[in-house]
């Protein structure tokens, strides 16, 4: 079966969702909206997000700037169309919570959020080896993900807290703290800090700091950063038994390095504590097959009907809820927020 | 399939350099000697390949305690021209057991047996199925306390060891056991290089075991750097024990040749660097362009660098498989 597909927004997310649906060849992309028109491109382009919808699409894959994206996401839902969207899942846990509501309200549609760091084969290995039980229980995480700004760091809709709610934390830090809840569930006891130390004329944090501890007593720090001057993304897992690592991360820029996985057994000794630092076993991966992995769930939730496993509207909600947690548990930072223009209506 | 690099530190170079390595060496090839001059024995010669079935005439050859060997032009597998029967082997193996050259002492090998049980566990747990019931094939009789090490570390998981002996030489015992056992994985770590025939005790056990078993097999590794620059010089190339040296190409394709699905290659070697480093700071005339030089000044940490390095690019002197029937 071959679904229909409408792209809303066709930058560089857009663009790499369609090959990667193109790859899969259960799609064929009819229309995509976009302010810029691709002279290139084999489909229909129009400019009105609305006008998508008179090429009578079975999806809506949504790669606009956050703000827009409640917007996006809810109008394809009450029209009966299966939605694909980007993350972060718009400006706040309220937007995710109105994109809840338009997915009950359309009953069996499908609505799926991009978190593919979820489904990188590092990660996907390093789930694999935990969910054995051969490493034991998990006592605590540390994940880094930073990277050094980005070109027009200032201009970028990405640090404009009206279009985008926040800086590096609910942009690039939301896939550590996905992560984090993927092996973990929910952490509802934050400390953190919020700083702006590099681009002090933008009004977005550029490091967060967090320190959290879930029900069962698993604590987690996180560092998200845009003075990560040296790209890094690097997540420990500390178990009973040993300890698992993902060194780096597949990337569209590769900036990021090759996937490095580590993992490692305790070596105990002859009273049974560990001898320190046992042999480990590092596993590379250098292809990034995330998007079409997503892709791949997505088509068969919509056309099989089975179960995401993988960005959920709920999972949404949770990593939105805790990034906000993180914002507000830095009581400086929480004024700083307060102190700003709220947020303008949603419009598209 | 997945490549794993083994990373640990360096490991002393006196477990192959030591006086009681030195002393097994001499008792090896003391045997090999004696076999060779003995005019009962038989010998069966190779003219191809034992693992890509390349033709010999195109290899070049060597001599290490007067026994010819062969390094496959095709696929770089050392193999020796001629080996006796395995019957033979297993008889002279038992009696350097039964002296006590090969025996373990206590806990020396503990991080060896660990090694491979880690292996075994962190494997099931990628391949997402229990792996509950191992046999070893023949590593007991080497490694006399691997099999306490199993039952006190190796939880969740029952073990079968399947002796070298005598009565039971050759390979038609070792099918039989494993088709009563009806294992979910082998373990094979020190078979592979000494055995007359690799092909056809690969292939008995791939007929022996159930559809989906998972096999560990390790050996030595003929694309080692240790064997790519001190060939039949390295200390660790003892002929008895080394009547095939596989390369990573050679015992692939013999994977394939057997219908055996390839799951994981490794070279978690960890001697090349030791070994290189303790030869070219102790041999007079010893003048390679480049590595002369970089052992001589090498330093632990370049040592270590190194050894991992030639993990990464599966150049170290020990290939580790993980198959599936």
């Amino acid at each position: 079966m071959t679904l229909r597909v409408a792209i809303v927004g066709y930058g560089k997310m857009g663009r790499i969702r369609h090959e990667a649906m193109e790859r899969h060849g259960g799609f064929e992309v009819v229309v995509a909206c976009d302010t810029s028109q691709d002279p290139d491109a084999n489909f229909a382009m129009v400019t009105d997000p609305l006008a998508v919808y008179d090429f009578n699409p079975d999806i809506i894959v949504c790669s606009v700037p956050n703000m827009m994206i409640p917007d996006v996401v809810c109008t394809a839902l009450e029209r009966g169309k299966h939605v694909f969207s980007e993350k972060p899942p718009g400006r706040s846990s309220d937007d995710v919570r109105r994109m809840i509501a338009a997915e009950r309200a359309a009953q069996d549609r499908v609505l799926k959020f991009g978190f593919n760091h979820r489904v990188h084969d590092a990660i996907e290995e390093a789930k694999k080896l935990i969910d054995a039980g051969t490493m034991g229980e998990l006592y605590f995480m540390r994940g880094v993900y930073g990277k050094a700004g980005g070109p027009d760091y200032a201009q970028s809709w990405r640090n404009d807290p009206a279009q985008s709610g926040g800086g590096i934390l609910i942009d690039q830090g939301i896939h550590m703290l996905d992560l984090f809840q993927m092996f973990a569930g929910r952490f509802e006891d934050v400390q953190s800090y919020v700083q702006r130390n590099f681009w002090t004329d933008v009004p977005v944090e550029d490091n967060a700091f967090a320190l959290m501890k879930n029900a069962d007593g698993i604590v987690a720090s996180v560092h998200s950063s845009a003075t990560q001057w040296q790209h890094t993304f690097r997540l420990e897992l500390y178990l009973r038994n040993g300890f698992v690592s993902v060194d780096g991360i597949l990337s569209a820029s590769g900036s990021y390095g090759t996937e490095v996985l580590t993992v490692a057994l305790n070596r105990l000794d002859t009273t049974g504590n560990p001898i320190p630092n046992p042999e480990s076993q590092e596993l590379r991966f250098t292809e990034d097959k995330s998007w079409d992995k997503e892709v791949a769930e997505f088509y068969d939730a919509v056309v099989k009907e089975e179960p995401l496993r993988c960005g959920t509207s709920q999972q949404a909600l949770d990593v939105m809820e805790l990034v906000e947690r993180i914002y507000s548990a830095d009581p400086e930072w929480h004024r700083i927020l307060q102190d700003q223009t709220p947020l303008p209506d949603q419009a598209i | 399939m997945q490549t794993p690099v083994f990373l640990d530190h360096l490991p002393d170079v006196n477990t192959v350099t030591g006086e009681k390595p030195a002393r097994y060496r001499l008792a090896r090839n003391k045997a090999l000697l004696e076999l060779m001059l003995d005019r009962d024995t038989t010998w069966t010669v190779r003219r191809n390949c034992p693992a890509c079935g390349g033709d010999c005439a195109k290899s070049k050859n060597f001599s290490q305690t007067l026994l010819e060997f062969q390094r496959c032009s095709d696929c770089n597998t050392i193999y020796a021209q001629r080996v006796p029967s395995q019957q033979t082997l297993d008889r002279l193996r038992l009696d350097i057991i039964s002296r006590k050259e090969t025996g373990d002492t206590g806990n020396t090998r503990e991080f060896e047996y660990i090694s491979l049980m880690n292996w075994i566990s962190l494997t099931e747990a990628r391949l997402q199925r229990p792996l509950d019931k191992v046999v070893d094939i023949r590593f007991a009789s080497h490694a006399t306390a691997w099999p306490e090490s199993t039952r006190r570390l190796s939880h969740n998981r029952s073990w079968d060891f399947l002796p070298l002996s005598l009565e039971n030489a050759g390979f038609d015992n070792i099918g039989e056991r494993l088709r009563n056992i009806a294992p979910r994985a082998v373990l094979m770590p020190t078979e592979l290089d000494r055995v007359a025939d690799p092909e056809a005790l690969v292939r008995t056990i791939k007929h022996s075991v159930p559809a989906g078993t998972v096999i560990f097999i390790a050996s030595s590794c003929a694309d080692g750097l240790e064997y790519e620059i001190l060939g039949a010089d390295s200390p660790s190339f003892i002929p008895l024990d080394r009547l095939t040296v596989f390369s990573i190409k050679g015992f692939e394709a013999l994977c394939a040749k057997v219908r055996l699905s390839v799951l994981e290659i490794s070279t978690p070697g960890r001697l090349d660097a030791v070994i290189l480093d303790r030869y070219f700071k102790t041999t007079e005339n010893s003048n390679i362009p480049f590595w002369s030089g970089f052992f001589r000044e090498a330093d632990q940490n370049r040592l270590h660098d190194l050894q991992i390095l030639l993990q990464r690019s599966l150049r170290s002197g020990v290939l580790r498989f993980v198959l599936e029937t």
